[in-house]
């Protein structure tokens, strides 16, 4: 068992066992903390995929932005007090069983397809690559995606201002 | 590790985001279902670019993957100031409480 093999399961178990916590933990402020370890093993799977600058994406702005973000979200909507109940969920056996057989499904056709691998043996530095393919070959994605952001910061903007002066 | 190894892992991780999607009462909780299945779709994109480079290059997949996380980014920021503004309102999020669209 090699070292790249140990890692892999170190960071299955960190993305599948802390992720389980996410999902069926009834306090979902230990969900929000939980989601941001699952975040930072994801992280460790690109960077396993010889992908270091998503890697370094992933850790910037899913680890660093958006579970801060979501872990704000939750202190700021609900008790802060009782957080033993703030997630609950119901028909936990209907979709457990849903989850289970989505599973099986997609399971079963990964062992009956058989992918033709050939893996890229040299790992090499992707960031001067991407920055050139960003501007030249996906500009168009890359615009609209930058003006789709604006869009979202001002949208988030005008949600919260127009309540406030409602009120007032 | 191989390709199946990755998708497997990405596979599960797509079926917790689900069980959590569906069963969870609170919206916030919801959007951390969503977030595990654009982790798992996204680490399906990576794993293929790097195990089955594609005709152009091998960092297309890692490109959309850039995508997905900007987009996954979008949708949080805007979910979040929809839940904000929904609990000045109703003073709670509970996504099978809120019945009525019209403020």
């Amino acid at each position: 068992m090699d070292l790249q093999e140990i890692f892999f399961y170190f960071f299955s178990f960190m993305v599948l066992g802390i992720g389980s916590i996410t999902a069926f933990s009834k306090n979902l402020l230990r969900a929000a903390f939980a989601l941001f370890f699952v975040l930072f093993g994801m992280a460790g799977f690109y960077i396993l995929l010889g992908a270091d600058f998503l890697a370094i994406v992933q850790i910037l702005v899913y680890a660093g932005g958006i579970s801060v973000l979501l872990i704000f979200g939750t202190m700021l909507t609900g008790d802060v007090s009782k957080p033993e109940m703030s997630s609950p969920s119901f028909h936990g056996v209907y979709t457990f069983i849903i989850g289970i057989a989505f599973l099986t499904l997609i399971l079963g056709v990964l062992k009956s397809t058989k992918w033709s691998e050939m893996p890229i043996s040299t790992m090499e530095p992707t960031t001067n690559s991407i920055g050139k393919l960003l501007l030249t070959e996906y500009l168009l994605p890359f615009e609209v995606v930058s003006f789709l952001l604006l869009a979202a910061m001002i949208g988030a903007l005008v949600l919260i201002i127009k309540k406030e002066s409602h009120e007032s | 590790m191989n390709l199946d190894g990755y998708l497997t892992i990405s596979a599960a991780l797509f079926a917790l985001g689900l069980i959590m999607f569906l069963s969870k009462k609170n919206s916030i909780a919801i959007l951390m279902g969503v977030e595990l299945i654009l982790n798992a779709a996204a680490l399906n994109f990576v794993a293929f670019a790097h195990f089955r480079p594609s005709l152009g290059s091998q960092l297309d997949g890692q490109i959309f993957a850039i995508f997905i996380i900007l987009l996954a980014a979008a949708e949080a920021v805007v979910a979040l100031a929809i839940a904000l503004a929904v609990f000045q309102k109703h003073q709670h999020v509970r996504a099978d409480k809120l019945t009525e669209l019209h403020g």
